[in-house]
Order: C-alpha cells, then structure tokens, then sequence
C-alpha cells in the first residue's frame, strides 16, 4: 500500500469516528507516530466511548491537527 | 534612469556597490582606479599595526569547471604604515569626494587603542569607519578580528570605545565563524554602532594535495586555515543578513556582504534587508569593470519593475522570512514533467528513487516510446528533481490545491498543548 494510499485509510478514519460525534480529546505523541484518543460524550452516567487511532502517515497528522484547530475554534467541518 | 544612490547610516554614495576591505582596497592606486570604473564606494583594507605577511595567500575551490566557486586566503591586514594608507585615503577622498571611503579598522581590544586609530583616520576625511571583528585567520591568533567578534561583550564594549572617539558612522563587521550572529549584532548595537557589515571569511581550509599530502595553500610545506568567501558563501550570508534584518533588536542598516557577484545577487541581499553591498571575490576574479555590468542591471531591474530608487526595495523580502515553524504545513506542490522537453535522461528518476521519495514511474505508451511520469498523489514537493534536471523547462513545479485551511506548525503544537494541558511544554518541545 502506497503511502498515500494509507492516509486516505487514516483520514477515513478520523472523519468516520468525527461524522459519529467523537471528539479529539487527547494526542500522544510517540516513536511510533500520534496516538490519537476520540471520546464521544454520553447523555447518560455511562462512561463516554472512547476509541483511539494511531496516526502513521505524515498527511493524516497534519489532517488530525487541522480537525483539531477547529474543533478548538467550535468550528468541526466536515 | 533609476536613482541608484544609497544612504548608510549617513554615508552617501552614488550606487550601492562597494568594494570591500581586502586586496582590492589596499592602496590608493587600486581604489581610485575602482572609482573610475564606477564603484560607489570602497571599504578600505583594514588599518592597524602593520604587519608580516606569509608568500602563497590565495587558494579558490573550482567545481566541475566553475573557477572561483570558493575562494580561501590568510593574507591579514595591512602591512604598510599607517601614514603611508592616510595619505592615499586623503588624496582619493579629495579626487573623489562624492564616492564613499570607509576605513576599516583592527587594534588589540584596548580602549586607547582604538581612540587613537579613529581619531588618526577620521583626520583624512574618511566617510565612515568599518571595525573589522570578523578575520578569522592570523589577528584571531592575537585577540583580534574574530577572536574578539565572537564574544559579544566584546564587540559591545569596543564599539562603545570606538563611537566614544568617532564623528563619522560605524559600521561593526561581524564574523560568520559564530552560533547566532544576530547575538554579536545586537551587541554591536548596544555599543552603539551606526551599522552593521556581514558577513567576514568562514573559517575554512581550501584542500589537500592529494599527492604531496600538503594543505592548499601552503607555505613552505606548511598550512593554517584561511578565510572561505566567494560565490560558496553567498546563501550562509544572506540567512545571516536576513536574520538580522528581521531581528527587532537589531533596528540598525546592513551592508551586506558575502558572495555577491552580480546585480542579480545585489538585489538579493538588498531586498532581505541590505542598504548596500560589498563586493571582493568577484572584482579579484573579473576585475573592477564586473561593476559596469552590475550598474547596468540594476538600473534596468529597477526600471523594469518601475521603481524609481533602489532604496525602495531595501527589506522588502525581510516580512517573508521567517522561522519553520510558522510555515504552512498544508501547502503543497508538486512536480510535473513536460514530455515534449524532457530528453529522458533519467536525471530526475535516479534522484527520486535512489535518495527521495520514490514518485517517479518510468512508463511505456502504446507505441512502446518510454516516458517519465510523476505520481502526484505521493510527491512531497521535495523539488529535488527539478534540481537535478539539466533541461530548463522539462520539470515544473507547480501549486497543488489542498483542501485543508492553512495550518503552521506553531499553530500544531500550540492546539495539541491546549488539548493535553501541557501548552507551554509542548511548544517548548
């Protein structure tokens, strides 16, 4: 799989858990790329969902980044 | 006919082209014979205890046919008297006296050192003076030239003394051989310098006989490093001039200096932030006409893009340098190969292959002729093959629109410290 290949997949990634209402809520980052953690606030005392990626590709952190300036700014595009 | 004159600190001269303090500027002679070819000013060489020079100064590094591409000397300042260098400053200054004569200076770092030479000089009628804290060969072995320009609490202090005594500009000339010059800069600033000069040689050692194993240039089978300037040094001089130039701290005028060769590279030193330039490696390698032909370009650049004074492009480029971390990561370009140029030499394909990105594909169409083809969606813009490319035209580079909004990596960093509560950490980092 071509670099570029596997950025579309991340990206699918991170906008697919973003449409379903998750929200960036923390970013390790390691050796090994972003570890990306995504929560999805609950209505109810459950514990909110989480999910969490690891961002390899260059592109797909740059792509993170900019979901994660607007989501500080209030402001999620899709 | 463009207005060419400039205005340094207060040192006017009719075009922005210098020669700078070095073999060129040693006597009246070679000066006057400058401004009769059209320099507008000349930086004397540089005055002090006269001294004892070593037979084989000179060495150049050519490459692949390019002579002078470097050029290494240990020659040091002066070596004749005092009197001697005043009396041709005053006589050309009087023959001249609309082109501007800087003398540059060097004695030890004592303060009644330095009250005298300037006092002794500025006698002459000298436009400016130009402290030489940048030779990093032979004076550096005495406390002087770059030995004391590396030190900023030095540069300041003698500045000071200098401008304690001096009527006329000062211009402090710093040396290249150091971390940050922006930190001797702004020293010289704080002493209270009218300008500042970039940059001096770069600590270098031309070659090797690789057959008589002796140094190039040597003396008597034996070498010592030498100052490196010339075309090489061009892009280390203009990052320092620029980062000068965008340094608020530094809100002094720049002669810039370093590798320039032609009007083209005038206008480049002079849009990052220079009020004028100096030239040496390339009048020693053409002679002093090379300024016929930089006069005539920089006239017609200016005409052509209709500017009336060449003082008006001065830091224009300064707002457009800046640090990498406030480079938009999103922005993206890519290479596309012209078929109907491309010789299909494989220049481009080797480079991207053996030590890029791998995003070149070599194809063949339906009538079995090979062609070379760029993946788009894997080039990173790197422009390497268009640098290795010998055909103008065959490779462009060319903007590739991004559906992400601009995004520094400041702006990364600052928004991943908000969201792990480390801000101030992570921009540190």
């Amino acid at each position: 799989m071509s670099e570029h290949q596997q950025y579309v997949l991340e990206r699918e990634q991170i906008d697919d858990l973003l449409q379903k209402g998750y929200k960036i809520k923390k970013v390790i980052e390691s050796l090994s790329g972003d570890i990306v953690q995504f929560e999805q606030d609950s209505n109810t005392e459950e514990e909110p969902t989480k999910e969490i990626l690891l961002i390899l590709t260059p592109n797909a952190r740059k792509y993170f980044s900019v979901k994660l300036i607007e989501q500080a700014q209030g402001n999620v595009q899709l | 006919m463009a207005d060419l004159r400039i205005n340094l600190a207060g040192i006017k001269s009719p075009n922005p082209f210098w020669l700078a303090s070095a073999p060129p500027t040693n006597s009246g002679y070679q000066v006057q014979r400058a401004f009769e070819a059209g320099w507008g000013g000349a930086v004397w060489k540089t005055l002090g205890d006269p001294i004892l020079n070593v037979s084989s100064r000179f060495a150049a590094v050519s490459f692949n046919g390019q002579r002078v591409a470097g050029f290494n000397n240990i020659e040091l300042i002066t070596d004749r008297p005092l009197e001697v260098n005043l009396k041709e400053i005053y006589e050309t200054k009087k023959r001249f006296p609309d082109h501007a004569i800087i003398a540059s200076l060097m004695v030890e770092p004592k303060q009644e050192k330095w009250h005298e030479i300037v006092k002794r000089v500025e006698d002459t009628g000298v436009d400016g003076l130009e402290l030489n804290f940048g030779c990093p060969h032979g004076m550096a072995e005495r406390g002087m030239g770059s030995a004391s320009g590396q030190v900023p609490e030095l540069v300041e202090r003698q500045t000071y003394w200098v401008k304690e005594a001096a009527k006329t500009p000062v211009i402090v000339k710093l040396t290249p051989n150091i971390t940050d010059i922006t930190s001797t800069a702004e020293a010289a600033v704080k002493g209270g310098a009218d300008a500042v000069s970039m940059i001096n040689t770069i600590n270098s050692l031309a070659g090797v006989d690789i057959d008589t194993w002796n140094t190039i240039p040597h003396v008597g089978g034996k070498g010592a490093h030498g100052g490196y300037c010339g075309p090489a040094v061009k892009p280390i001089a203009l990052h320092m001039v620029g980062e000068c130039a965008r340094n608020p701290r530094i809100p002094i005028p720049i002669s810039g200096i370093g590798g320039i060769s032609n009007w083209q590279n005038a206008v480049e030193f002079m849009l990052m932030g220079a009020t004028g330039v100096q030239v040496c490696t390339a009048a020693m390698h053409h002679g002093f006409r090379i300024v016929e032909d930089m006069i005539e370009g920089l006239n017609n650049y200016l005409d052509d893009k209709g500017i009336s004074s060449v003082m008006d492009i001065v830091g224009k480029s300064v707002p457009k340098y800046s640090d990498w971390g406030n480079l938009d990561l999103n922005y993206n370009i890519t290479a596309r190969i012209n078929q109907d140029v491309c010789i299909e030499c494989n220049k481009c394909y080797i480079a991207c292959e053996d030590t890029s990105h791998q995003c070149i594909d070599r194809l063949v169409d339906s009538n079995g002729v090979s062609f070379l083809k760029v993946r788009e969606e894997d080039c990173v813009g790197c422009n390497l093959c268009s640098i290795v490319c010998p055909v103008d035209g065959a490779i462009d580079m060319v903007e590739v629109p991004n559906d992400l909004p601009p995004m520094t990596w400041n702006e990364r960093q600052a928004a991943l410290g908000l969201l792990n509560g480390t801000a101030e950490k992570v921009v540190k980092s």
